[in-house]
């Protein structure tokens, strides 16, 4: 376990978009070392925009992103490979490769960047196949795979080199209620007992209260973080919008039904 | 015998005991560097020694990863001590848990089996035939779904989407100009330079315009058209249709009561069989325009070379390369959309339908173009 006031990741007024269109600004925050930090908002609000900002895919407009103590938005070349094998990322479509089945999927990353014999590069990817419980379809490819497994198979993938953060995009979307339990219970005991920081995209409320730590919230109109803090916290708050989102109220004035 | 190593953050320490029995200490970090150091140390040590009884002493680790962990769980699997009776103690009580989470078990059960299968030649080849035999039923079924549904749908006004087929003839055909010029004015200009030289020796060489004219308007015309279009039209044809089909659109189509091949192959079948005859006319043209600027090259003067063309050209040439246009556009669109249609799954499927598409175009258009040749000269055209 790590010392929980110690920051891996600091975002500094970031500013985020395509192109000349800004979808977020303003955005500053936090997380702690071995904390499990969600991101959340409507759809289309720029989660997975930002994501992709923070782990160096898209450059930011504006701002900075400290990780580890190193601004990845600066950093070139040796600089930035390091610090881009210290997180897995698993995106929202899974991203798995096609043409290589779901054991040489995780297999990838050890091959790749590693040095260890054979038998303990199956030995360990076998595992995290196991833990995200997929031990039946090691040998299938990503095609025979339903969206869940898919996504499953690509947080294995993530996990495969034991990064110190996880960045999840929508990682139970897709997945029934008893497997997304199964893949929260992993997620904290992974956070609380081998300090892995995770920095999640979700919308489901339910795990939200189980695995969260802090959660931050984006909004469709401002375009910036309208609340931050404890799920619980959140759910008693005075912004109209949040209280919505937290106690599943419909946004019945928005969506033009007056029943 | 026993030995102590140290690097700079994993200390081991293999013991060798009495009666067959071992010992292995671990201090330090286990990580996925130190875990493969490790590996090297100690498999050339423990392979092949028969032991009894193996204890590993994890104790003192202060870090295990994912690698350090498999390097244990391969150790305690006995899978490098085979008759030893391995057992880890010290583990930490989180990582205990997770040790205990993969077993020799999972192991065995998921372990990709080595041993590649190969089948004898007998089932091999009979698996081929048996394939291509279905691949040409597949064929046949889709021209009688062709053919049944094209003259209902352009008969019925609202069902055939004009508009497509006006931005198919655009994309296969008006597109297609520029490179078809290229080629067919070149490949005039090779064949006549080529040939001068042959029939230079007879003193015949102004027939290089007859020959020339027969070869573009029988042969090479419609030709370098249905391959340019098999290369270019046959293949996106092959890839939209398996995209859609990648994507769930086609079922969507269906669902929707939409039949694929009324909606989408007609279409493309009907831009085809027009657009592909006024391409090879085109070729043909610039084809011979080729081979008349060799024999202008040579000094023979326009007017003759003008009246040699028309003397060894009848209509019923004209008629024949034209009616082998219309066949080849169908042949290449036809395929062109089988092979979208016939797309599996998965990422590559798409590519290998495109390259498919192309392939079995060509090797139709060629045995299309036999066929015709035996036609004619039954018919004495
Ligand atoms: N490649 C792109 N080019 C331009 N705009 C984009 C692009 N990708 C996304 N956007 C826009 O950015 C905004 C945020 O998209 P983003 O994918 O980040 O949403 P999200 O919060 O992840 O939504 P969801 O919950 O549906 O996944 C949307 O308005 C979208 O139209
Ligand atoms: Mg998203």
């Amino acid at each position: 376990m790590n010392d929980a006031a110690e920051t891996i990741i600091s975002v500094r007024n970031l500013k985020v978009g395509y192109g000349d269109t800004v979808i977020l600004q303003n955005i500053n925050f936090q997380v702690e070392c071995g904390e499990v930090f969600v991101i959340l908002g409507g759809s289309g609000s720029g989660k997975s925009t930002l994501l992709k900002n923070l782990i160096g895919l898209y450059t930011p407009l504006e701002g900075e992103v400290w990780i580890e103590g190193t601004n990845l938005v600066a950093a070139t070349g040796d600089e930035r490979r390091n610090l881009l094998g210290k997180f897995g990322v698993a995106y929202q479509s899974g991203a798995l490769f096609g043409s290589m089945t779901v054991l040489e999927n995780v297999r990838l990353p050890l091959d790749e960047l590693t040095t260890l014999p054979a038998p303990l590069k199956e030995l360990t990817a076998l595992a995290k196949l196991k833990l995200v419980g997929l031990a039946s379809s090691v040998q299938k490819m990503p095609a025979e795979l339903s969206g869940g497994m898919q996504k499953r198979a690509a947080i294995a993938r993530a996990m495969a080199l034991d990064p110190r953060i996880l960045f999840l995009d929508e990682p139970s979307a897709g997945l029934d209620p008893v497997t997304s339990a199964d893949l929260d219970l992993l997620i904290t005991e992974l956070a609380h007992h081998f300090g892995i920081t995770f920095v999640i995209v979700t919308h489901e409320l339910a795990s939200i209260y189980k695995i969260a730590d802090r959660v931050i919230m984006l909004d469709n109109q401002t375009r910036t973080i309208v609340a931050e803090g404890r799920p619980a916290d959140l759910k008693e708050s005075s912004n109209p919008w949040v209280h919505r989102f937290f106690n599943r109220e419909p946004d019945a004035v928005a969506s033009g039904l007056h029943l | 015998m026993n030995s102590t190593t140290s690097q700079s953050e994993l200390e081991t320490d293999l013991q060798f005991g009495a009666a067959g029995s071992a010992r292995l200490v671990l201090r330090g970090r286990l990580n996925a560097q130190t875990a493969t150091v490790c590996w090297d140390e100690l498999e050339p040590r423990l392979r092949g020694v028969k032991l009894q009884k193996f204890e590993v002493d994890a104790d003192g680790l202060e870090f295990c990863d994912g690698g350090g962990l498999a390097l244990l769980r391969y150790l305690s699997m006995g899978l490098m001590t085979p008759e030893a009776a391995v057992s880890v103690h010290g583990l930490s009580t989180d990582l205990e848990q997770l040790f205990h989470g993969f077993t020799l078990a999972d192991y065995k059960a998921l372990h990709p089996s080595s041993a590649v299968k190969c089948h004898p030649l007998p089932e091999e080849v009979g698996s081929g035939v048996r394939q291509a035999a279905s691949d040409v039923r597949e064929q046949v079924e889709f021209l009688g779904n062709v053919t049944r549904n094209l003259v209902p749908t352009v008969i019925n006004r609202k069902r055939m989407r004009w508009k497509e087929v006006g931005r198919v003839f655009e994309a296969a055909g008006a597109n297609a100009v520029p490179i078809v010029s290229l080629v067919s004015i070149l490949v005039g200009l090779i064949i006549a330079f080529e040939s001068t030289q042959t029939l230079a020796k007879f003193g015949a060489q102004i027939y290089v315009v007859n020959m020339i004219g027969i070869i573009m308007v029988r042969e090479l015309g419609p030709l370098l058209a249905a391959v340019l279009l098999a290369g270019r039209s046959g293949s996106a044809f092959a890839a939209e249709l398996g995209t859609m089909k990648v994507n769930e659109e086609l079922d969507a189509l269906k669902t929707l009561g939409l039949d694929p091949i009324r909606f989408l192959v007609v279409q493309r079948i009907i831009a085809a069989m027009f657009l592909t005859p006024l391409l090879a006319l085109y070729a043909t043209f610039l084809g011979v325009t080729g081979g008349a600027l060799v024999a202008f090259g040579l000094g023979f003067p326009w007017s003759l070379i003008f009246h040699q063309l028309t003397a060894s050209l009848r209509m019923s040439d004209i008629v024949f390369g034209l009616s082998k246009g219309v066949a080849f556009g169908a042949i290449v669109s036809a395929v062109g959309c089988l092979r979208g249609l016939q797309t599996q799954e998965g990422p590559s499927a798409v590519g290998v339908s495109t390259t498919r598409a192309v392939v079995t175009s060509i090797v139709l258009i060629v045995i299309a173009d036999a066929v015709f040749s035996v036609l004619f000269y039954v018919l004495k055209l």
